[in-house]
């Protein structure tokens, strides 16, 4: 194909947009309504996802000792439990070393910490591995046999609960999305078909001089790639302006809630608007484009 | 060479196109195709550019072979024919120019080819200072020209014309003969199919009748044959 043909395509796309111009802005905006709701589902699920790392990475199991326990018998334990085989480390904290960390995580919570230097209402406790996760449950009902242990926190049910959400968002994302897709589609194919229909005379003289079939396609298939793209770029842009705006005050109002960075977040959502305008942009134009084909 | 071997058409409704259609037109020959309405001159003609496919028996053209033609084969067939119809299918939105440079640009011509090209052709049809016209702003005849640059402008091996002079006062038809005859002067291979029987026993070229869809005449200096 030379490049006289690929300017004309081009030059025919933008006329037949142009002269379309209502349709192509309903056709855009649908295809930002749907991509704007993909890239939500996107959004959150990477918070989601976010947190569930962060949760995995961070201590497995933290075993709290009953207050005005000796020391004597804290370390009594600690010994037995090295000597466990289901256990890969164990560390032992106290209540002052507790409140230490604690300041260090969150430096900006000065009220807090003035409370707990007064009279410190953590408890001494374990941060303990397992070797296999799996084992965590087990591992923890043995340490609430301990005549010691005032309670045992694991992550276990939080992680698979945020894991399970995880994957409902997902579903309800691709179920949501695949209905969207429809009626956005719909509405790509109907916009193609009036520029084709419009363009009908056009067609006939082409193919009466031997255009090629592929020749005829391209300025449609541009036209559906157009409106995809610019729905993609709008939705993008809206949903980048939220997000930095939920982030700026999430960081003020929710200090504990670790938000995913937004520079990670919105490469996966464009990555996503963008590669779904596309796809829905082509795919419209191929199915508004078949039927004239077998003429 | 155009060759049609034992053509047969039939419509899904049961109505016989053609029947057991056999002819030769060699390069450079100039060949009339008359006989009454409905008696298939036309299904004759959109079998040869591949509108239609022979039910029966086989069309071909130079190297092409029609009746198994695949969809992706038949733009290379259009590149050597040149098609001009009695509604001429003018694009109403574009200029003369416009008009005769489509039919370069949509084989991918490139603007260079096109804006020396173009005005040879206008020149040859007789529309060089009507080149900026639309056609609304044309008469039936200089239409028709339009309709003749255009499928003349890519130079085809083959020009196949169905009824050309159909909406056209005789003056005019008559003018528009000539052209052909020009066209035909300078190497195309013309096939037309029409009801101007003055002009055709003027002409005194090869005349093929057709009646009923079959050959019932093929005359070498002929005349149209028919009283109406």
């Amino acid at each position: 194909m030379s490049l006289n043909s690929v300017g004309y395509w081009f030059r025919e796309a933008g006329r037949s947009l142009w002269r379309n111009s209502w349709m192509a802005v309903a056709s855009v905006s649908t295809v930002t309504i749907s991509l704007f709701v993909l890239a939500v589902f996107v959004v959150v699920s990477a918070n989601v996802n976010h947190v569930t790392t962060l949760l995995q990475n961070q201590v497995e199991m933290r075993v709290f000792v009953k207050p005005h326990t000796t020391h004597t018998a804290e370390l009594a334990l600690l010994k037995q439990v090295e000597a466990w085989p289901d256990v890969r480390k164990v560390d032992f904290f106290t209540k002052a070393q507790a409140a230490k960390n604690l300041r260090q995580e969150f430096p900006h919570e000065q009220d807090l910490f003035r409370v707990i230097a007064k009279s410190n209402p953590l408890f001494d406790g374990y941060d303990v591995y397992a070797s296999n996760p799996n084992d965590i449950p087990a591992l923890a009902r043995r340490f609430d046999h301990s005549p010691i242990v005032n309670n045992v926190v694991y992550q276990g049910t939080v992680v698979r609960r945020l894991t399970r959400l995880g994957t409902i968002l997902r579903w309800t994302g691709w179920i949501v999305e695949g209905l969207l897709a429809v009626a956005t589609l719909l509405i790509i194919v109907n916009t193609i078909r009036l520029a084709v229909f419009a363009r009908r005379r056009e067609i006939q003289v082409m193919r009466l001089v031997g255009a090629t079939d592929w020749f005829i396609r391209w300025p449609f298939i541009l036209e559906g790639l157009t409106i995809g793209l610019l729905g993609a770029v709008v939705a993008d842009a809206a949903v980048s302006a939220g997000y930095h705006w939920v982030v700026a005050r999430a960081t003020v109002s929710l200090p504990f809630w670790p938000m995913a960075g937004f520079n990670s977040v919105f490469s996966q959502t464009s990555v996503f608007t963008i590669a779904g305008g596309l796809i829905m942009g082509a795919l419209a134009s191929v199915i508004a484009l078949r039927r004239f084909l077998k003429v | 060479m155009i060759r049609v071997e034992g053509v047969t058409k039939r419509y899904p409704n049961g109505h016989h196109g053609l029947v057991k259609v056999s002819l030769t037109v060699h390069r450079g020959e100039f060949v009339f195709l008359v006989g009454p309405s409905g008696a298939g001159k036309s299904t004759l003609i959109r079998m040869l550019y591949g509108e239609d496919r022979p039910s029966e028996g086989e069309v071909m053209i130079d190297q092409f072979r029609l009746r198994r033609m695949t969809m992706r084969q038949l733009p290379r067939l259009r590149r050597q024919l040149g098609i001009v119809f009695q509604d001429v299918k003018l694009l109403p939105t574009r200029t003369v120019f416009q008009n005769v440079a489509f039919a370069m640009e949509v084989v991918g011509a490139s603007r260079k080819e096109i804006t020396k090209r173009v005005p040879q052709v206008l020149e040859l049809v007789g529309l060089a200072r009507r080149r900026d016209h639309y056609p609304s702003q044309l008469s039936g005849g200089e239409q028709q020209r339009v309709g003749i640059a255009r499928a003349l402008v890519n130079q085809p091996t083959y020009v196949l014309a169905d009824e050309p002079t159909g909406n056209l006062d005789p003056e005019t038809a008559s003018e528009i003969m000539k052209l052909f005859q020009e066209i035909n002067r300078r190497g195309a291979t013309v096939l037309m199919a029409t009801h101007a029987r003055d002009l055709v026993n003027q002409m005194k070229k090869r005349v093929i009748a057709i009646e009923g869809g079959q050959v019932v005449r093929d005359e070498v200096r002929g005349a149209y044959g028919y009283e109406s």
